[in-house]
Parts: C-alpha cells; sequence; structure tokens
C-alpha cells in the first residue's frame, strides 16, 4: 500500500508540474494556509497528519460535495435519466431525476448524489470515476454497480424497508410476468407532490401562565414565505415515508421557532387562547392595501432573519413618484383638470403621504373629505 | 484412476512420513501463506438481503437452483440457516438496531480461515490451505472420515449423506477456478449489487476496514471479525451490531488447529500403534471406496 500511496503521490506531483503549477485546491474562503489545526473538514480529502503542497495526501475522489459552479433549481436538471450502462440481468432504470432532486431539498441537496465536481464546477458523469469493472486496487471506491445500488438503496432501505430488485427495474427474460410494484406513468417526471399541511397547529405546552400556542403553518409558507427547509431542516424520506414508523415528524420548536422569533418575549406566541391570524394591519397599524397586499414581505422587510421595520412613507420607497409620473387614480381617486399639474405638496403638506390631505393652502372655504379635487371612483 | 493412485501413493508417503516421526505430519499441514493472499470484506451495513450472492454461487458450483426472482422470498429469514451440501452460502436476517424496522443481513459461508482447523483435523490432507487464500477439498483423497466438520468452529463443511456412493464434504471454494486460477471475482462477489461483499487482497481488506472505521465511527463498532478469530480469516465482516448478537460464535484469538495437532500429536507422539492402524484403517477405506466407484 505504501507504494501505492508513492506512485499516488508521484502522480499527484507530475501532472502538477505538467500544469505548471501546484493545482489550486478547492479550500474554503476561511481556510488558512498553514493553519496547524486539522479538523474534520481537512480530513474529508487528506489522509495524513501533515499534508504539504507537495504531498497533500489526498483522499481518491473524497465526498467533498459538488461545487456547483452556479447554483440552479432542481428544474434546470434532466427530468428522467435513463441507466442502462449495465444491464445484465435487468432492464435498465428509468430513474425520475426532477422527482429525486425535488424532493432532494429536503436534505442535502444536489451534492447527496452528485458528490464530488471537477474544479470547474462541472459534475463528472458517475461513470467517469465509478468504472464497470470492479477497480482490484482502489477497493474502497465501489464500481458503477455498487455506487448506484449503494446510492439507492441507501434511502429506499430506509423508508420502504424494500429491497425487491423490480421496485427499480424488472428482470430481463423472466418467464413469469413481473408486475412492476410502481405506476412508472404516475411517478416520472413529476415533481413531488404537494405536501399538505393544515393550515394551522394549536399545540398545548407545558408553560402555564399561557400554555396555547397557535402556529399559522399557511401564514408562515405563504405570507413569509419561508422554505420547507428552513424548519424541517435536515429531513429525509424516512421521516414522512417511512411505513414501519408510525410516529409523527416532530420540529423541535423552540429552537426552530426562536431561531427567528428572538424577541425575548413568551407572549409573542404563548397566550391563553387561540390566537388569530398573521393581520397586517392589527399588528402594525400599517394596512395592506390592494397593491401591498401581493407583495413579498421581503420587497420590505428585507429577509426574515434580518427583519427591519421601513418607513411607511410613499415616497420613500416610491422615490421616482411625482407630478407626472405619479397616476393619481389608482388611489380611487381621479384629479380633475385644476389639480392634476399641481405639486403633491401643496395638498399633502411636507409630501408626508401618511397624513389627511389639506385644501386651505389654496381654499378657505374647503376641507377633505367633504370637497374633492377631482372625482372618487 | 492414475491421478487419483498419485494422490493415494502421495498421501501414503505423507501417512508413512509421520511414522517417522511427529514434525513431518505437522509440517505436511501448514501452507507458508502468500503475503499477497486474497479474502473478501462483507460490509454488513451495505448487505441488502437480496440474496443474489445465493443464487451466484448455486449457479457457479452447478448446486441446484432456482430462478433468480425465486431468491428474493424473504420468508426463509423465518429459520437461521446454514450452509448445507447443496447449498455453499446461506443468508440470515437480523433486527437492525441501526435501521428502524430494517434489517441486519449476514451472509454465511466458509471463512477459509488462515490456519484452518479443518486441514488440521483431515489426516489424509483432502483439505489444504492453498497459499493464496482458500481452503481447498480434494475429494479423491476424503475417506470420509468427516473430522473437519467437526473440527470446524464455524460450523460449515457438511456431508453428501444422501449420497449412497460418492459422498463428499461441500463448502464453499472461494470460488477457487473463477479468481485464482482465471482472474475472475468469486460468483457471489460478482452479483452482490451494493458490493457489500468486496474481493481483495487480505491486507488491503484490512486497511479498508480499518479506514472505515475510522471515517464512520458512529456507525460501525471498531471490530473486523476475522482479522483475528481463530488466527485470522480470509473472509472477514464489519458490523453496525456486536457480531455475538448477529449469530457469530465468539472465538479465541488462537487458532484451535494448534490445539488439535497437540491433541493429534500428542496421543501419536512415541506410540505408533494407533497411527499404523489409523494409516491401515484409512488404506482400507480408500480401497473400499475406489471398488464402489468402479462398481
Ligand atoms: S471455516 Fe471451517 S471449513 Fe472453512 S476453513 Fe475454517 S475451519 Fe475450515
Ligand atoms: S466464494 Fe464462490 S463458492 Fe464461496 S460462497 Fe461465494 S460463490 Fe459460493
Ligand atoms: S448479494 Fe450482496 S447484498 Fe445481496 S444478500 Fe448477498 S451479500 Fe447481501
Amino acid at each position: 500500500m505504501k507504494k501505492l500511496y508513492l506512485l499516488l503521490a508521484a502522480f499527484l506531483f507530475s501532472t502538477t508540474l505538467i500544469n505548471g503549477q501546484l493545482v489550486e485546491p478547492n479550500h474554503p474562503k476561511d481556510y488558512t494556509m498553514g493553519n496547524p489545526q486539522m479538523n474534520d473538514y481537512c480530513r474529508t480529502c487528506h489522509i495524513c497528519e501533515n499534508p504539504t503542497k507537495f504531498n497533500p495526501c489526498l483522499e481518491q475522489c473524497a465526498r467533498h460535495g459538488a461545487q456547483f459552479s452556479s447554483t440552479h433549481s432542481f428544474e434546470a436538471g434532466p427530468d428522467i435519466v435513463i441507466i442502462d450502462k449495465l444491464s445484465k440481468l435487468y432492464k435498465p432504470v428509468i430513474f425520475s431525476h426532477e422527482l429525486h432532486a425535488s424532493m432532494s431539498e429536503m436534505s442535502g441537496g444536489c451534492t447527496l448524489c452528485h458528490h464530488y465536481s471537477e474544479d470547474s464546477g462541472e459534475i463528472p458523469a458517475c461513470d467517469k470515476c465509478h468504472k464497470i469493472k470492479p477497480d482490484l486496487v482502489d477497493l474502497n471506491k465501489p464500481s458503477l454497480k455498487g455506487s448506484y445500488h449503494r446510492q439507492c438503496l441507501g434511502c429506499h432501505r430506509e423508508w420502504s424497508h424494500e429491497n425487491a430488485c423490480q421496485f427499480c427495474h424488472e428482470e430481463i427474460g423472466s418467464s413469469d410476468e413481473v408486475v412492476s410494484t410502481y405506476d412508472k406513468t404516475d411517478i416520472v417526471g413529476v415533481p413531488h407532490p404537494l405536501i399538505s399541511a393544515e393550515e394551522k397547529y394549536i399545540y398545548q405546552t407545558t408553560y402555564q401562565k399561557a400554555p396555547v400556542v397557535t402556529f399559522h403553518h399557511t401564514d408562515h409558507v405563504d405570507l413569509f414565505g419561508l422554505k420547507c427547509t428552513d424548519c424541517h431542516k435536515g429531513d429525509n424520506c424516512a421521516r414522512c415515508h417511512d411505513t414501519a414508523k408510525q410516529e409523527e415528524p416532530k420540529i423541535e420548536s423552540m429552537t426552530t421557532c426562536c431561531s427567528c422569533h428572538n424577541e425575548n418575549n413568551c407572549d409573542f406566541c404563548h397566550s391563553n387562547q387561540e390566537k388569530p391570524s398573521f393581520n397586517h394591519g392589527v399588528s402594525t397599524g400599517f394596512t395592506l392595501g390592494h397593491y401591498h397586499e401581493d407583495v413579498d414581505c421581503n420587497n420590505c422587510h428585507r429577509s426574515v432573519s434580518n427583519f427591519v421595520t421601513p418607513s411607511t412613507n410613499c415616497t420613500d420607497c416610491h422615490i421616482h413618484w411625482d407630478v407626472g409620473t405619479f397616476d393619481h387614480s389608482i388611489v380611487g381617486l381621479t384629479l380633475n383638470e385644476y389639480h392634476e399639474e399641481e405639486d403633491c405638496e401643496w395638498c399633502h403638506i411636507d409630501r408626508d403621504f401618511r397624513v389627511e390631505p389639506t385644501c386651505d393652502e389654496c381654499h378657505d372655504d374647503m376641507s377633505y373629505p367633504e370637497d374633492l379635487p377631482g372625482i372618487r371612483e | 484412476m492414475g491421478i487419483e493412485r498419485r494422490e493415494f501413493l502421495k498421501t501414503l508417503a505423507v501417512a508413512s512420513g509421520s511414522l517417522a516421526g511427529v514434525s513431518s505430519l505437522k509440517a505436511s499441514n501448514k501452507t507458508e501463506l502468500n503475503p499477497d493472499r486474497f479474502g473478501v470484506l462483507s460490509d454488513l451495513t451495505y448487505c441488502i438481503g437480496c440474496r443474489k450472492c445465493e443464487w451466484a454461487c448455486n449457479e457457479a458450483n452447478e448446486l441446484p437452483n432456482q430462478s433468480l426472482d425465486s431468491f428474493s422470498d424473504t420468508s426463509v429469514f423465518e429459520n437461521m440457516r446454514r450452509p448445507t451440501s447443496e447449498k455453499y452460502t446461506v443468508v440470515n436476517s437480523f433486527a437492525n438496531k441501526g435501521l428502524d424496522g430494517g434489517a441486519l443481513n449476514v451472509k454465511v459461508q466458509c471463512m477459509h480461515c488462515e490456519h484452518p482447523p479443518c486441514v488440521s483435523a483431515c489426516i489424509v490432507s483432502a483439505l489444504r490451505k492453498h497459499p493464496d487464500g482458500p481452503v481447498t477439498y480434494n475429494a479423491s483423497a476424503c475417506i470420509g472420515c468427516r473430522y473437519c466438520i467437526i473440527a470446524c468452529p464455524f460450523q460449515i463443511p457438511t456431508y453428501e449423506y444422501e449420497k449412497a456412493l460418492t459422498p463428499q464434504v461441500r463448502k464453499c471454494t472461494l470460488c477457487l477456478e473463477r479468481t485464482i486460477e482465471n482472474g475472475q471475482l468469486p460468483a457471489c462477489v460478482e452479483i452482490c449489487p451494493t458490493e457489500a461483499i468486496v474481493f481483495g487482497r487480505r491486507k488491503d481488506l484490512l486497511e479498508l476496514a480499518h479506514e472505515r472505521i475510522r471515517k464512520h465511527p458512529d456507525k460501525y463498532i471498531d471490530h473486523v471479525y476475522g482479522e483475528y478469530e481463530v488466527g485470522g480469516t480470509s473472509w472477514m465482516y464489519l458490523s453496525n451490531q456486536p457480531f455475538n448478537e448477529i449469530g457469530f460464535p465468539e472465538l479465541d484469538d488462537k487458532s484451535p488447529a494448534e490445539l488439535t495437532e497437540s491433541i493429534q500429536h500428542g496421543i501419536f507422539k512415541g506410540f505408533s500403534g494407533p497411527i499404523m492402524l489409523f494409516g491401515l484403517l484409512g488404506i482400507i477405506m480408500k480401497v473400499m471406496k475406489k471398488e464402489e466407484e468402479n462398481e
């Protein structure tokens, strides 16, 4: 084995020399060369205690996770992949890539399977490293057949406790008609079906002063724009699909809720009775009108974790609004020809649009809303 | 017949050699092991209990077989099975503590011990340790005494009681013909879908096993079964559960081969009567067997 390492080292050394310089590895940004502490992260690639530039003692094909050149959504990948490189005893597998990719968003993401990428970020085909013939030298690297099966069965065994080959592929030339255990037309190319959740969950907690916690699930998803994985961290297929386990999946509520609700105010969640769902007007005093209703929270409040209370004065956000660029009729009042050319501040004192407009800058005998500068729609 | 006679003569020579002194008998049973000898590492955490290895083994060794499909039947797991004269390998199933509701499957076959008790129990050297790893059986030398069956700490060799005329001792061959003679993988290793069983040089496999334990200390228990048991075996196991809970015998690091040898040799020491009787008995049995075969 020593010989092998030497050979490997020599090989790595020669290839790097050919390239003219040592290959700059994909070290993380906060990596500092010369850091004497080898940590677990280092050990995913380096197998000796003191790796150097000239003898990095690299693990072959470490599972460091693929480094995608640009992050992309699961839809960007192929819909279906037909795995037919090996088909000695069984027919090719029709692998629903998109379905799996979408499910993988629940845990691990693409790198769950695409565990290695080139420096360029390109994902090599599985058979670039995992050869059809087993490697008798690097025994740790499974051949293509072993890799596929370990990868698939690793999860499938966890939730379905299935190992029947026919779940994925049919036997070639089987005398008896093999009945596939799943309907391919139903699942192939269809992303993970929407997970249905209750609109709200009411919990009875052990906090005696105010035991009731109302969790408005729909609000968090639709209104606050949280992704499933923001709370359901590290879930895997088995968590929901385990055919043997009866238990409901539970979330560590204190750590999960408090990672956003860090206001240190128990009453925010706890109460003695059910709390109504979120109402912007009630909670903040700023009622969302027709136009603001559909705007993402993030547009005004930045990110959920970095929440800011924005100014409620219109032109602080809509900075380009002025005479000529603002269509006044969108507020339900179309200005008449005497008013449409006037400066905003004639009616909206100091351009503060939150307070009632006044008429007395020009008209002694008129007042809003009895008198209008146009037609109310 | 010519070859058989030669084998027979060789055996005789060994037997008579033993008359002259105990040490030569001992020497005849010891094989100089090749440092690059082969073995198999079976990682139970990858085994899915598909029993394809059973099918492939039957196929490769021309044992009675059924359709590949029929091996997905898991009802056989209800009973613990041992290899039989018609099945060199069987897969058993235990509850897997690391996988909720899942199984931990154990493929059982000859362990191809480094210092095989069966070999040292065999008085006619019908069983031998091949320098490259396998423990081989030579049916034409076997006198059917079944000492090997008693000596094996893993209850592996079985006898073809059902065959009246040419019964043989049967056990896994480590696919000697495929592997060492033809550079192929053992049939069971070749078919294994998850490569739970890996064929390679024993020392590389040990390195691989310890590397896996080092990398995943939460996953594996820190024990490579077969590294030291009975002085080491060619077939080794990695598991996430203690081996005594999943049907493996708890064995000493010392090979019982040395024990059986010393008992045998102790009895024979300075007392050539029994050994002559034994030799004679062997010759008679052999001749009778030949006659039966020729009938
Ligand atoms: S396991 Fe039994 S049959 Fe196999 S080599 Fe060891 S003693 Fe012999
Ligand atoms: S090594 Fe060969 S004989 Fe032994 S169990 Fe595997 S297939 Fe059967
Ligand atoms: S073929 Fe491999 S995975 Fe299947 S039962 Fe045998 S050892 Fe286990």
